[in-house]
């Protein structure tokens, strides 16, 4: 009893060590919460929906069959997603070790195609040219398979506070995030209030994103460094990979705005409140109908080799895109269309081949 | 010569001891660890800081005086980040130091033995908070409460203040210890003098023990503004995390060392302008420290007043 007590005790000191040494410990504990509340709804889904979908042919996959390790690395948008389904992995018997880093897009692809330690990287935007290349320079090399995994939504918040901002056009959201100082800079009626800014970290691919969308294709700037010079040169700027470090800053104030994934808004929900742009608000329909423009893909790269040499990597894949739209509400994405998954699915048996 | 075929010398001559040299050895060993760790970090901060200075569009000149610090388009000023560092070690300062020699003096020199059991383990559990802890605390009550104070419009959801106020609590019981060594080192003949010249206690302890100890004290404070310029968790969590060159304390800004803590988090790729900063910041933050505690070596050997 008490050598049990003891060792609780030593485990618990341990993890507050650890984690006051880890420079990364403030977002440690705040992105778990995610992966653990998409994981203690799972079980009871997970009994009951175990048919699997073959119309597609992919081959069953049996978890319990499978050993080995696989890392997967990337978005912190998709982090959460490829969390939920190695938790039903997991759950339906896959023993070997799976490892799950969250650190933005372009860090998971600089693993994936430089450093060539992951298998999969998680990513929410499409892979760039320069990092195929990278991939492809490696040895042995590298050659990214692309998997439509879901859609995501980016909400652009407010506090509840905040009484006077609902909608906005793109041309006003790019004023906000660039050059405008004060609320009243962008609409006359607004506060004459400085505008306080929480964007998402410049590495990551929701930072890239909606730079892009927002500020390059509008202003038709050549170059997304130029319009990602724009924001950063703002006022009054904090910049955050961690969601949540975003969500206090926008609800400690009703002069704050933020962005992030629709999952964390809806989390989030009750104490921020979403804008919509161009008249557009955020939500299913909207996002996969393109309608409104803050929406993207989200994605899973891995490769055929890879895939081919470690057979729990490729089953893995499998089961992620066989069981992803199970989850992927749970975790607050959208489903991606029918056609884009089953390209997808189509994608897997090329690899295999 | 003839002396060591002496057989009683010999026999009275050093024997090896195997297990004095083992430990010895190992002794040295542990001494040249730390010396080679301290080498080791030198030189790799150098090397890659020097990487980051021969970075197109970085000077020496830039770095130094630079009013705008955002590395990814190129903006290399390292001022607004030192300046917010600067003021958060302030408002540290300003609550460690009072408090800190305050509860060192009356620890020394007032306490009741029974007083001083449970005073000086309730500043030693202070010290044994995780800093993390303290950040949370910055962040979840004491901006609140700042907020209650000074209306939530001035005061930003991470501020500087917030951050420097807690910190001079986690870094209180580390001047407190310190100056009251010093102030206890003091021999007591010098209070029984005092005493016997008709001062009262509390000009004892101000006007004769204080000024005696001077050094110890100086060499406190000192030590204590160099953990107050090193710490990070607590800024990282609490005075927000954008660089701002303002001097409002009120506001968001971001020290060198939460810059550091956010950039190495994982979310930048290598061998970009901001992966490669952090080195160059943390070769200066390691010049600011080493200074302080040069200065504080100094400070403590030219006033040590020597009695007895």
């Amino acid at each position: 009893m008490s050598a049990k007590r003891m060792l609780v005790f030593v485990v618990i000191i341990g993890s507050i060590v650890l984690s006051a040494c880890s420079g990364g410990a403030a977002s440690a504990p705040t992105t778990a919460p995610v992966a653990t509340e998409a994981v203690a709804e799972q079980p009871t889904e997970a009994a009951e929906e175990l048919v699997p979908v073959d119309e597609s042919g992919l081959p069953e996959v049996d978890p319990g069959a499978l050993t080995g390790d696989i890392y997967t690395a990337g978005s912190s948008t998709v982090g959460p997603l490829t969390e939920a389904v190695i938790e039903q992995f997991i759950m339906e018997g896959f023993s070997g070790q799976i490892k799950n880093d969250i650190i933005g897009s372009g860090a998971g692809f600089e693993r994936f195609c430089v450093s060539g330690e992951t298998d999969v990287a998680n990513a929410s935007r499409a892979i760039k040219t320069s990092e195929v290349d990278s991939c492809a320079q490696l040895t042995p090399a590298r050659t990214p398979v692309e998997f439509r995994v879901g859609t995501d939504a980016i909400a652009v918040v407010v506090s509840k506070d905040n009484t006077f901002a609902t909608d906005i056009t793109l041309e006003e959201l790019a004023m906000l995030f660039t050059t405008a100082e004060k609320w009243s800079d962008v609409r006359a009626d607004w506060p004459a209030e400085p505008i306080q800014r929480f964007t998402p970290g410049t590495d990551s691919g929701t930072f890239d994103f909606f730079v892009e969308v927002v500020i390059q294709k509008p202003q038709k700037l050549e170059k997304l460094e130029d319009a990602k010079a724009l924001v950063l040169s703002a006022t009054n700027l904090q910049t955050s990979e961690d969601d949540n470090v975003l969500v206090q800053g926008v609800e400690g104030s009703p002069y704050a705005i933020g962005y992030f994934g629709f999952a964390y808004y809806q989390e989030q929900a009750a104490n921020l409140h979403a804008l919509s742009i161009d008249g557009v608000a955020p939500s299913g329909e909207t996002a996969e109908s393109g309608d409104y423009v803050l929406a993207r893909p989200l994605f899973i790269y891995s490769d055929a080799e890879i895939m081919k040499a470690k057979p729990q990597v490729a089953a893995f894949i499998n089961y992620y895109l066989t069981y992803v739209n199970d989850l992927i509400g749970e975790v607050g994405y959208f489903p991606a269309s029918a056609e884009a998954l089953n390209q997808a699915k189509q994608a897997w048996l090329d690899a295999m081949q | 010569m003839q002396i060591a075929k002496n057989p009683l010398l010999n026999k009275l001559r050093k024997k090896p001891r195997i297990g004095e040299n083992l430990i010895q050895a190992v002794l040295l060993i542990c001494g040249i660890i730390s010396v080679l760790t301290t080498i080791g970090i030198v030189f790799e901060l150098g090397k890659e800081s020097l990487l980051f200075f021969k970075m197109p569009g970085v000077t020496l000149k830039g770095f130094l005086t630079g009013t705008s610090w955002q590395p990814a388009i190129g903006e290399f000023g390292i001022l607004p980040l030192l300046t917010s560092t600067l003021i958060t070690t302030f408002f540290a300062m300003l609550i460690a130091l009072p408090l800190g020699l305050g509860a060192a003096i009356f620890l020394s020199e007032y306490a009741s033995p029974k007083a001083r059991k449970t005073l000086k383990p309730a500043l030693e559990v202070l010290a044994g908070i995780p800093t993390v802890v303290y950040g949370y605390f910055a962040l979840t009550v004491m901006t609140p409460f700042l907020r209650l104070l000074f209306g939530s419009d001035t005061v930003q959801i991470y501020n500087m203040l917030s951050a420097g106020l807690v910190m001079g609590i986690m870094i209180l019981p580390l001047v407190s210890s310190m100056s009251e060594d010093a102030l206890h080192a003091v021999p007591r003949s010098l209070r029984e003098a005092a005493f016997g010249l008709g001062a009262t206690h509390f000009e004892t302890a101000v006007k004769v023990v204080v000024p005696a100890a001077l050094s110890g004290i100086i060499a406190a404070f000192i030590i204590g503004i160099s953990r107050a310029v090193g710490e990070t968790m607590i800024v990282a969590i609490a005075a927000g995390s954008g660089s701002a060159f303002t001097f409002n304390p009120f506001k968001a800004a971001e020290t060198m060392t939460g810059y550091i803590a956010r950039i190495s988090g994982g979310d930048v790729a290598y061998d970009t302008p901001e992966y490669n900063s952090i080195f160059a910041i943390g070769m200066f933050l390691f010049l600011i420290t080493l200074t302080l505690n040069l200065v504080s070596r100094r400070i403590a050997a030219r006033f040590r007043e020597v009695y007895e």
